[in-house]
């Protein structure tokens, strides 16, 4: 056998080489932790899940009045709430998978559900 | 009792190819890596040179004992790094055999070092990276570095494989015992 040629069963390899290599990119590097979608919690309990991708803006009661949600883009925020310090609004906009707002005195949290989860754990 | 044990050809050959890939291994392994993992497989060239000449389970020896050895000399033996590497070889020798079986039951789609490069290049960092995912760091952020380590083994194992090559039309001169493809 030439060893100095390049022969069809090299190409072969090479060519399941490069199946491999695109099949890998696809497999590990599509999936960022970029969440679908989110729920709202009032009073701890599930009031709404939200597909993050379906634009809307969502009046959610609280024992203040009401907060106002605003879906845009994949993103999601409160846009306002009738809470003193306005916790909840300067969280800002949300989009990463176990990400949360929420407004402690109306009792109002919004959290984007993720299969991969940004944080382990978050402390304010 | 006196036993003798009768030692071939093949025994020496492989001791001596697996000396040199031991000093190859050891010289390599000095040499600053940008990633824990990432080395050019140099002592890798040799298991080549020998499949491509001896045959497959002359490269397995020769592979294998450099593993060894090569973490017995360099302290390494039984720690992480030997695990990795172990398994690492492991890999790519099988995936040599499976090749070289391959090759011999069809002469006429036989793959070459550059093929063989790319394939042990390949199955080494696999074995090495699922070895290290499943043992040493089971956390999902190693899986982002696969791609790109896979990347930079494809293009290790073409500069192993272009090594081999030259190496092979060097010694153009045929083994004693013939060409095994």
């Amino acid at each position: 056998m030439n060893w100095v040629k390049f022969s069809r069963g090299d190409a072969v390899v090479w060519l399941l080489a490069a199946t491999l290599l695109v099949s890998v990119y696809t497999m590990f590097w599509q999936a960022d932790g970029h969440g679908a979608e989110a729920v709202v919690l009032v009073n701890g309990k599930r009031w709404a899940r939200l597909d993050l991708f379906q634009n809307q803006d969502l009046k959610v009661p609280g024992p203040l009045g009401h907060s106002h949600i605003q879906v845009r883009d994949g993103q999601v925020r409160f846009m306002s709430s009738p809470c003193p310090n306005k916790l909840c609004v300067h969280t800002g906009w949300l989009s990463q998978g176990g990400e949360v707002a929420i407004c402690l005195p109306n009792k109002v949290s919004l959290q984007i559900l993720g299969s991969d989860p940004r944080f382990d754990a978050i402390n304010f | 009792m006196n036993r003798i044990i009768q030692t071939t050809r093949d025994d020496y050959l492989i001791a001596g190819f697996a000396a040199l890939a031991i000093t190859i291994h050891i010289a390599e392994s000095a040499l600053p890596s940008p990633l824990p993992g990432i080395k050019p497989g140099l002592a890798n060239v040799v298991t080549l040179v020998v499949l491509c000449r001896y045959g497959w389970q002359m490269a397995a020896w020769v592979s294998l004992l450099r593993v060894l050895v090569g973490s017995i000399l360099l302290g390494t033996f039984l720690s992480p790094t030997f695990f990795l590497s172990a398994a690492g070889a492991l890999a790519s020798v099988a995936v040599l055999g499976l090749l070289f079986a391959l090759s011999r039951a069809l002469p006429g789609w036989a793959v070459g070092p550059m093929g063989y490069g790319v394939a042990a290049a390949l199955a080494h960092m696999s074995g090495q990276f699922w070895v290290a995912y499943a043992v040493f760091v089971p956390h999902s952020g190693l899986l982002t570095l696969y791609p790109l380590l896979m990347t930079l083994a494809a293009v290790l194992g073409i500069v192993s494989g272009l090594l081999t090559r030259a190496i092979l039309a060097r010694l153009n001169s045929p083994p004693p015992g013939g060409n095994p493809v």
